[in-house]
């Protein structure tokens, strides 16, 4: 039997139902005015899930689309890019930051080299200018190259 | 009875909120026009520089609104010209939309969708402003367990409307509920969820939610698209762009049905643009298809979705702004936006709160006529809006994306919490799901215990008030009738049918 997606996809739910009760039934209320606490919503809700997992565990859908190796590689690329991103954006400055992720985003989507370094000056720049004195937004300038300066 | 609305030009005619509403319906026609981004994400890049800017309430929901209606003008673009949807729901008008653009009538086809868009959106608007103050005046009478109800009641309608899979939307509803359970227990105090971290004590914000969920997930889609042509050719000519008095008459009964049924459809909680656009394609083919023509090329099968898909979008407006219940994926958005600026929409918006209520619905009108005076000299540059490529797109969003979550908070963690949503709705829009439920369920989530709560604390723990008035009673029926009528149907016409061949 092949295992469909949304087979996978049902027990990985129930296991979220799960620990949502487990997580619920150990909240401690401290005193309650109310007949129906904190916790009966999150439970209903962790039983209604688990219901609906069972459902698709027994009768999944079609296998969707996934995407080839050589694709899946490159969205891990895509998103490693935007964590690099999320790391160096207070560190390295909103400018050089930006230029770093644009040139190489745009590679990844098939940009040639001087189109993506192009792209990635004129938008990391472009949209400085546009964000802090267009907007009166406050960008990060970067601590690390505050330290070395 | 119409005071609200004479306040509302007043509000909506000022020159703020008059540029607003261009610049709104421009870039809405922008990113309608842009694959892949249709007015969620558009919605979702722009809210938190709204913010920013100061907007007052009005302001930014009329900017919002503007991108909205624009993007249901724009998603027909790409439809015709490449075959490709720009959005949900303009899916039916890639139908005979794209036919007609390869038979060398391109212009035309942009013309007369958008004189179409204008017509639906036109007796929407009309609608909106006739029937949404009736509703409210009904709506004052509801409690907390009539609210209760008519939320299963907007969950129930969209399990069955929307998306292919009705387990699926009901688990994505259940999910976003979850996720609005996040957060420091407003009955109580206590923490629910949020593993000790403080940033997750107000909750998951909702701008790092919607831009996480729409903006991040669309960026890895659209690299996966990027390797897949589904673009069957080059862009057609557009030839002649305006579109002839005749062929606009011939279309007249296809857009006038349409706009009703759009509106109607777009009230019904929970089902947007794209139920809209189908139920009206197929109700047009059934009544005026004599010839079989439809879906090779007939005027009045690009009519139909695009009076429809336009009009969905004004009605959806009704009981988000007299009930709080949104009417579809892109008003529930707008109804969160609406709460960070610590309005709840509901009945006594209308007389509490007219200057949002009018404004909006008066920039409606205007937003119509400026988006017709766009659409229709203008096709042929918004046209080239298609151009532009996924290379030069993709790094735009993600640094919008970034510097709008980042500006909220100047926090690094509300961006991981970004990219970990992303990553998860990814998945779930791979995994057959669409996304709307999700943010309907995350954005009603918190009311419905809030009034859940509130009912039984008032009947001293007694389930039975949540059915007992006759408005609960009849929400639930119909919440039940909705779910069991499309199983039951077709089984009891099969029963009949073999009884009569028997």
């Amino acid at each position: 039997m092949r295992i469909a997606a949304d087979r996978l996809l049902g027990l990985a739910l129930i296991g979220l139902a799960a620990f949502i009760a487990v997580q619920s039934l150990q909240l401690q209320v401290p005193f309650s005015y109310e007949p129906v606490g904190p916790k009966a919503f999150p439970l209903g809700l962790a039983a209604l899930l688990a219901a609906l997992a069972l459902v698709l565990v027994f009768k999944p859908g079609e296998d969707g689309e996934w995407p080839a190796p050589a694709l899946a590689l490159r969205l891990l690329g895509v998103l490693g890019l935007l964590l690099v991103y999320a790391l160096l954006f207070t560190r390295l400055g909103f400018i050089p930051a930006s230029f770093l992720v644009v040139a190489t985003l745009a590679r990844l989507f098939d940009a040639s080299w001087p189109k993506a370094l192009v792209t990635a000056a004129l938008m990391a720049a472009g949209s400085d200018f546009l964000f802090t004195e267009g907007l009166g937004i406050g960008l990060p300038d970067g601590t690390w190259l505050a330290d070395i300066l | 009875m119409f005071d609200f609305l004479i306040e509302g030009f007043g509000v909506a005619l000022s020159p703020l909120n008059l540029g607003l509403a261009f610049l709104g319906a421009l870039l809405g026609t922008l990113f309608g026009a842009l694959p892949g981004i249709g007015p969620i994400n558009g919605i979702a890049i722009l809210m938190p520089l709204a913010y920013t800017l100061g907007l007052p309430a009005e302001s930014a929901l009329i900017l919002l609104a503007g991108i909205y209606t624009g993007a249901e003008y724009g998603g027909r673009m790409s439809s015709i010209l490449l075959n490709v949807p720009g959005d949900a729901g303009a899916v039916m008008t890639t139908l005979d939309g794209h036919p007609l653009a390869k038979q060398g009538l391109a212009g035309p086809a942009l013309g007369l969708s958008a004189v179409s868009s204008f017509v639906g959106a036109t007796i929407a608007i009309i609608g909106l402003t006739l029937f949404a103050p009736l509703l409210a005046e009904v709506a004052v009478m509801f409690g907390p367990a009539e609210f209760f109800a008519l939320m299963i009641f907007a969950f129930s309608s969209m399990a069955v409307m929307m998306g292919k899979d009705p387990v699926k939307t009901a688990i994505g509803a259940v999910l976003g509920v979850l996720i609005a359970t996040v957060g420091v227990d407003g009955g109580t105090g206590v923490m629910r969820f949020t593993f000790g971290m403080p940033e997750l004590y107000d909750g998951v914000d909702f701008v790092v939610m919607i831009i996480g969920l729409f903006a991040i997930s669309e960026i890895l889609l659209m690299l996966e698209h990027a390797h897949r042509r589904d673009a069957d050719d080059e862009m057609p000519p557009l030839g002649r762009v305006f579109v002839s008095l005749k062929e606009v008459l011939h279309c007249k009964g296809a857009m006038g049905r349409s706009g009703l049924l759009g509106f109607i459809i777009g009230v019904l909680p929970g089902t947007g643009a794209s139920v809209a656009g189908a139920v009206s394609y197929t109700t047009e083919k059934r009544l005026s298809d004599k010839d079989g023509t439809f879906g090779k090329g007939d005027m009045r099968g690009l009519a139909a979705p695009e009076a429809a898909n336009n009009a969905s979008a004004a009605g959806s407006f009704v009981p988000m702004l007299t009930l709080g219940i949104p009417g579809s994926g892109t008003t529930a958005v707008l109804l969160g936006a609406l709460m960070l600026y610590n309005i709840t929409p509901g009945p006594m918006m209308f007389t509490e709160r007219p200057e949002v209520a009018g404004g909006l619905i008066a920039s409606l009108y205007i937003g119509n006529i400026v988006l017709l005076a766009l659409n229709l000299p203008l096709a042929g540059v918004f046209a080239r809006v298609l151009t532009i490529p996924r290379w030069v797109l993709v790094p735009a969003i993600a640094i919008l994306a970034f510097v709008g979550v980042y500006q909220l908070h100047s926090d690094l963690t509300a961006i991981y919490l970004m990219l970990i949503i992303g990553v998860f709705g990814y998945l779930l829009r791979k995994l057959g799901f669409s996304l709307a439920p999700v943010i309907l369920g995350y954005v009603l989530g918190g009311l419905m215990e809030q009034n859940l709560r509130r009912a039984l604390s008032i009947s001293g723990g007694d389930a039975g008030i949540l059915w007992q008035s006759g408005i609960s009673l009849g929400l639930w029926i119909a919440a039940a009738a909705l779910l069991v009528l499309p199983w039951l149907v077709p089984k009891l016409l099969a029963g009949r049918s073999r009884r009569h061949a028997g």
